[in-house]
């Protein structure tokens, strides 16, 4: 709607207004000034801002026309400088010192006292990784939430599972990488066996993300714990933000299929998927095969009612020597014990590049070896 | 400075809608200080804001303000076609949408249209038909992409919007938009930029472009058991971003967002209105009863994925592109009568 009273309407004193052809125009009309400058605020007042000064070099770069080439040896224009501030840069790496380099925090709650003081220097040097001043990282990350938790991970990995490991020196100290390891058991205590062991045996600490399922993003509660203690639905472009800022994967490549393989089948592995291998070579992220014996008995199923599950809306429906005679007690893991094996890492990125990716039938070869190599090293210390 | 008021006889000639706006009035701020713009007209459905006396009082009338109604054909077409924007030489537009979103108590327009959508066709058919027009840079929402479940939905420029018939109508006129203003990115006559925003935090801990900050009964609400993430951005920095792509050359969509991301009960307490967790069916009930008794509904439907899951976006486009970094955090501030006041401070 048109309102010809109140516009303001101020033409440069240079022009000349014509008489409009066809009836008034309400956007000509002159309105006196109205408005005194002592009604000014100076808190409107904007502060010099070299923000501003860079924009006018800016335009004054995109004002050079475009098809003149300049000539051999003439100076550039500062402006050009300015606009050629900003190349493309990848992602800068965010590292974890190490344990000897982190000050022993002081104890701040009650949490603190259940912790030991390395279990608290560790936490203290990963706490960055959370965003900083924000205290979330863009996926939900909290590092309260991971230290809160830690006493009863810890509690899980030394007594439940009485976890032994070895290989740590096949992880990298820096940088992406993606660790592939087998799943078996219903519920997926063996990936957080993993990120706890990273957590609490490596030197810097790393904090591993897992990448899960899709559904897990569905269950009310279950998706906040898992966003606050660093869990990350598995879509292409978080998993490649997560190796571009230089962080540790978890990636359980069997999927659903082999945490409900039945009991008769345990300790072999399904069909990888291929997604991490091209996640890996277009990341140059090495690939640390992990073996995690000890899961595939910790919930033997004995028989799989997905199909009928999906029907009715549940994502699985074991039946188990527990599951659902004891209701969601009949979940919890036997306590067996845990063994966690590191292989040595493999680089199919030194010799395949990020565009040979898209040739599936390499990447299924590639997952077959990563596939393999966890198989062996099931083997050998089952 | 001096010497650069001088070298700016190419400076742009800006039309800017909505700048009655909280956006657009710091816009017009912005790019009244700005040296490389020679000549603003501001258009908004109100009055000129107070802020803008001083600049329309000024000697160098470089600020012009006219009332209209962008949603209507009538009053955009007689603007378009008057002196004023003949007299102006427009080389550019910044389209700044309303943030607001569409009510029961708004009839559609014309055609069924709801007045974003409206606006937004009108925008492009006038910015196509004003010969001089160079530039058309244009506010849009980050709501238009498809939700995954889960909080870590990391959207880049080409992840898949949502065109889900069963979209809820706010989320629906902001894809509207989008998709009228993409249809011209391959035009060689005119340069369109779109600029694809979270949450904004405006003066004062105001949030804009979130409809689940809106509230059923002035209580925020959200689903038991979901607390989607937030990315947020100051509208420093939104300003920053339009004078970035105002200036460069680049043309398409861009993701704009700053440093935060927090989840939504945070964000919540961060406002001084904490959102109350309930059930799905509750909240549809809640969203019935609040328009039984007059008031409007639910901004958002109660099945939107918007209500469970959040997203972050991928900046990297804009930040190659266009040179955007944010340059401001958001962080509560002291507490005031009660309540924290966000700040955003310059990193």
């Amino acid at each position: 709607m048109l309102d010809s009273s109140s516009p303001h309407v101020e033409p440069p004193p240079a022009v000349r207004r014509r008489k409009p052809a066809l009836g008034s125009d309400p956007f000509a009309l002159d309105v006196p000034k109205n408005r005194d400058k002592d009604k000014s605020n100076d808190k409107d007042r904007i502060e010099p801002d070299p923000f501003l000064d860079g924009l006018v070099l800016l335009r004054q770069t995109n004002a050079v026309p475009t098809q003149r080439k300049p000539r051999a040896g003439s100076p550039r224009h500062p402006a050009i400088a300015i606009r050629e501030r900003t190349p493309p840069k990848a992602r800068e790496w965010i590292d974890v010192p190490e344990l000897a380099d982190v000050e022993l925090p002081d104890r701040t709650s009650w949490v603190d006292r259940l912790l030991s003081d390395e279990e608290r220097r560790r936490i203290a040097s990963i706490a960055h990784l959370a965003g900083g001043d924000a205290a979330y990282d863009r996926f939900g990350l909290s590092a309260d939430v991971v230290r809160n938790t830690l006493p009863i991970m810890t509690a899980l990995y030394r007594i439940y599972f009485r976890v032994k490991s070895s290989g740590h020196e096949n992880i990298p100290k820096r940088g992406p990488v993606i660790m592939a390891g087998n799943h078996a058991g219903v519920m997926p205590f063996d990936a957080a066996m993993v990120v706890t062991d990273l957590l609490l045996q490596c030197d810097p600490p790393r904090l591993a993300r897992t990448v899960v399922d899709r559904w897990a993003g569905t269950l009310p509660w279950v998706n906040i714990f898992y966003a606050r203690s660093g869990q990350v639905i598995g879509t292409r472009e978080s998993f490649a933000d997560l190796l571009a800022s230089g962080q540790a994967v978890v990636v359980l490549p069997e999927g659903m299929s082999g945490a409900l393989k039945p009991f008769s089948e345990r300790y072999r592995l399904q069909e990888f998927r291929v997604g991490f291998i091209e996640q890996s070579l277009a990341a140059g992220a090495p690939i640390v095969p992990t073996a995690v014996v000890g899961s595939d008995d910790q919930m033997p199923v004995l028989l799989d009612f997905s199909t009928f599950a999906k029907k009715l809306g549940l994502p699985l429906l074991p039946i188990t020597p527990t599951f659902p005679w004891f209701g969601p007690l009949g979940l919890l893991p036997y306590p067996v014990s845990y063994q966690i094996v590191y292989g040595e890492p493999l680089r199919f990125y030194e010799r395949y590049s990020a565009e040979d990716a898209r040739d599936p039938e390499l990447l299924r070869f590639l997952s077959r070896q990563v596939r393999r190599a966890v198989q062996r090293l099931i083997d050998q210390h089952r | 400075m001096s010497l650069i008021r001088t070298e700016a006889a190419f400076g742009s000639r800006i039309v800017l809608t909505h700048a009655d706006s909280p956006i657009g009035r710091r816009l017009v701020k912005s790019l009244y200080h700005d040296p490389s713009v020679e000549r603003i007209v501001a258009l908004g459905p109100g009055p000129p804001p107070s802020v803008f006396d001083r600049f329309l009082s000024s000697d160098e009338r470089r600020l012009t303000y006219s009332r209209i109604d962008l949603a209507r054909h009538r009053s955009m077409a007689t603007f378009f076609n008057s002196s004023l924007l003949k007299e102006a030489r427009i080389d550019s537009m910044l389209y700044v949408p309303a943030h607001g979103w569409p009510t029961a108590s708004v009839p559609p327009l014309a055609g069924g249209l709801v007045s974003q959508t409206a606006e937004a066709r009108l925008v492009l058919k006038h910015a196509l038909e004003l010969r001089s027009l160079e530039n058309l840079i244009c506010l849009g929402s980050a709501l238009v992409y498809r939700l995954s479940p889960g909080n870590s939905n990391l959207f880049t420029e080409s992840s898949e919007l949502d065109l889900a018939p069963d979209t809820s109508p706010e989320i629906r006129c902001w894809v509207n938009a989008d998709m009228i203003f993409q249809g011209e990115f391959q035009n060689p006559g005119l340069r369109v930029v779109l600029l694809r925003l979270p949450s904004v935090v405006g003066t004062g801990g105001k949030v804009y472009f979130n409809p689940m900050l809106a509230g059923i009964l002035k209580s925020r609400i959200r689903s038991m058991g979901f607390d989607p993430i937030c990315a947020l951005v100051s509208d420093k920095d939104v300003v920053r971003a339009m004078q970035l792509a105002l200036h460069s050359t680049a043309r398409g969509v861009f993701n704009i967002a700053g440093f935060e991301t927090v989840p939504l009960s945070v964000f919540g307490r961060w406002i001084g209105e904490p959102s109350v967790p309930l059930p799905r069916a509750l909240i549809s009930l809640a969203s019935r009863m609040s328009s039984f008794v007059g008031r409007a509904p639910a901004p958002t439907s109660t099945s939107s994925p918007h209500l469970h899951y959040g997203f972050t976006l991928d900046t990297q486009r804009a930040r190659l592109e266009l040179g955007f970094e944010p340059g401001y955090r958001i962080a509560p501030g002291p507490m005031v009568d009660g309540r924290f006041q966000l700040e955003a401070a310059p990193v």
